[in-house]
């Protein structure tokens, strides 16, 4: 078993895992990506393995480029600086990103409305701001990335909780209230979302409108459910397209990408590992050299 | 506008110029007080634990932290009940969760609600650069129409006298003291860090007292063989302490991984404040310092760490 939760239904891959896998076509080679750890870092590495060795992964720590032999647990893990073309200041990376170097940016996020706004900030409940039902980590560089950069890739889990008519608190501006250069009359200089990667489908979004839609589905998913997974009266594609299932290649690369399921597993396979030595023999057998 | 950077342990005398060196426990004391305001280096990664650690020893109250994004610093930090306001980016853990002390304190007030301000990384990277440059603020086009204005009032949205285009000006950080962890430093204080650097240099430059934590203590003549490799010059610091895996279990570059298993551990622990309490009571309280911290850790995982950054780490 790889990836979080169980197999889809009649399939050989868990929806996190096409979540991955659909992500990673979102990076074209020789690309500038400014990746989050996690799952977006495991899209990134998974694109470099597959169709573009050259896309070049930064992270807000200060590194550049690097070719790592393993994958991060998280973004200042000391192998993100493994191999980097440049290694350098945070504040550098973020003016890099301000003068329009980067390309792509992959973000999460725990509510998100049909703009693209996000927020990871928190959750308010029956709460406030100030004392909320769910307090989350912030913005990070979630906000710099959103604002500045390219084009923005979204990766969430497809629940009802999380795609909200309304967000508690917009950490990071989607296309804001949709209206024609909301985003320019603030002064953010980023193109903005592109896409909505989920565990059932993908979104894009309306460029006269800023207003999501379902782009694409998995095999097997139906729309009505996807409708009723969304807070919102939901706008599908005329031409909605079923992604194909991911080659046995595209598996693979993805499994020993992440070989002892730590990004994609979470907290439940680490209690498979017996240790260190397993951990280390399983990351040098799936190392790129 | 007066000066206010002097500092750099100006009131020493010559010879505790040339030698900062002194214990962990002696630079906090000296240092770090009840209501300090206090940054730390590194970026999830090159986090001096060790002065964490100590700090709570030490029963240090109402601190201001000012960071940009902080695991496991800011969960203990807060959990230990030393904290009484948080301005920064990001406090969680990443692909292994929220931070679960950060969670009770904000949402339940144990052991002590934290005020939250909310900033970007760019932003505070920008509130530390101005600090460093010892200038009233800079700006950003970072937090523009997100809600981070909305709440936090010291985010100002101006339009740029020159072109007219909106930008978000943030006030310099000036923490009473910076606590940074390099690779190598001299008895002087010059630091000497590789890999990626955070905003180390910025945090050093912008707080009035800064400790220098380092792996290994080099001769002045080694600096000068390899000047490129300082980055917070001896002017900047008042201390320097010599603090072998002070990071652990964050990785420090060259030196040790890091320990996403041990790190999973304590996630797990402290998802209850009995949990918490019990880590507390065995990888701190239980330790008068860090030597012990390191027996408690176990040297043979110690060394571990440092084996998986040679077998991956091309340095």
């Amino acid at each position: 078993m790889h990836g979080s939760g169980e197999y889809v239904k009649g399939k050989n891959y868990t929806a996190s895992e096409l979540m991955a896998i659909t992500t990673c076509k979102e990076f074209k080679d020789w690309e500038v990506a400014f990746v989050g750890i996690g799952i977006p870092l495991v899209a990134g590495i998974l694109a470099k393995r597959l169709h573009a060795p050259n896309l070049i992964i930064v992270y807000e720590s200060g590194s550049i480029g690097p070719e790592k032999l393993r994958v991060d647990f998280n973004v200042g893990d000391s192998s993100a600086a493994d191999g980097a073309l440049c290694l350098t200041s945070e504040w550098h990376v973020f003016g890099d990103l301000q003068c329009g170097y980067y390309d792509i940016g992959v973000l999460g996020g725990a509510q998100i409305d049909r703009y693209g706004n996000l927020n990871t900030t928190a959750i308010f409940g029956e709460g406030d701001y100030h004392r909320p039902k769910v307090r989350l980590p912030g913005s990070g560089g979630g906000n710099d990335i959103g604002s500045s950069v390219g084009r923005v890739v979204i990766m969430m889990r497809l629940e009802k909780h999380r795609f909200v008519e309304k967000v508690d608190f917009i950490t990071t501006p989607g296309f804001l209230d949709g209206s024609p250069g909301a985003r320019k009359r603030v002064g953010l200089l980023g193109g903005g979302p592109a896409a909505v990667v989920t565990s059932k489908g993908v979104f894009r979004f309306r460029p006269e409108t800023g207003e999501m839609y379902l782009h694409t589905i998995y095999p097997g998913v139906d729309v009505e459910e996807i409708r009723q997974s969304v807070g919102w009266d939901l706008i599908v594609s005329e031409d909605l397209k079923v992604v194909a299932d991911p080659f046995d290649t595209e598996l693979s690369a993805l499994r020993s990408a992440d070989p002892a399921n730590l990004i994609l597993g979470g907290a439940e396979s680490r209690k498979h590992l017996s240790g260190y030595d397993q951990f280390v023999d399983l990351t040098l057998k799936h190392a790129v050299k | 506008m007066v000066n206010e950077v002097a500092k750099g342990g100006d009131s020493l005398s010559s010879s505790s110029k040339a030698n900062k060196l002194m214990t962990l426990k002696e630079a906090v004391s000296s240092y770090v007080k009840d209501g300090s305001s206090i940054t730390f280096g590194g970026f999830i990664g090159r986090d001096c634990l060790a002065a964490v650690h100590e700090i709570i020893r030490q029963g240090v109250k109402d601190l201001l932290v000012i960071d940009d994004s902080k695991t496991d610093v800011i969960d203990m930090l807060v959990g230990a009940g030393c904290v009484r306001r948080w301005e920064g980016a990001y406090a969680g853990y990443g692909s292994i969760g929220l931070a679960n002390n950060v969670r009770r304190a904000v949402e339940r007030g144990i052991p002590f609600s934290v005020e939250m301000e909310d900033w970007s990384n760019a932003a505070v990277s920008m509130r530390f650069l101005a600090g460093g440059l010892n200038l009233p603020f800079m700006a950003t086009r970072s937090m523009l129409g997100s809600d981070m204005i909305k709440y936090n009032s010291r985010i100002k949205v101006i339009d740029d006298p020159y072109s007219g285009t909106p930008v978000a000006l943030v006030p310099a950080a000036r923490p009473d003291v910076a606590i940074i962890h390099a690779q190598k430093a001299d008895p002087m204080g010059n630091a000497q860090i590789w890999g990626f650097t955070g905003n180390d240099e910025n945090k050093a430059r912008a707080a009035k007292h800064t400790i220098i934590t380092c792996e290994e203590i080099i001769t002045t003549e080694q600096v000068r063989s390899q000047g490129n490799l300082t980055l917070i010059p001896f002017y900047c610091v008042d201390a320097v302490v010599q603090v072998p895996y002070a990071c652990f279990p964050q990785s420090c570059y060259g030196y040790y991984a890091y320990d996403v298993l041990f790190c999973g551990d304590y996630h797990e622990m402290s998802k209850t404040r009995e949990g918490f309490l019990s880590w507390l009571d065995r990888f701190v309280y239980g330790c008068k310092d860090h030597a012990e911290y390191c027996r408690q850790v176990g040297w043979k995982r110690l060394e571990s760490m440092t084996r998986l950054e040679r077998q991956f780490n091309r340095i």
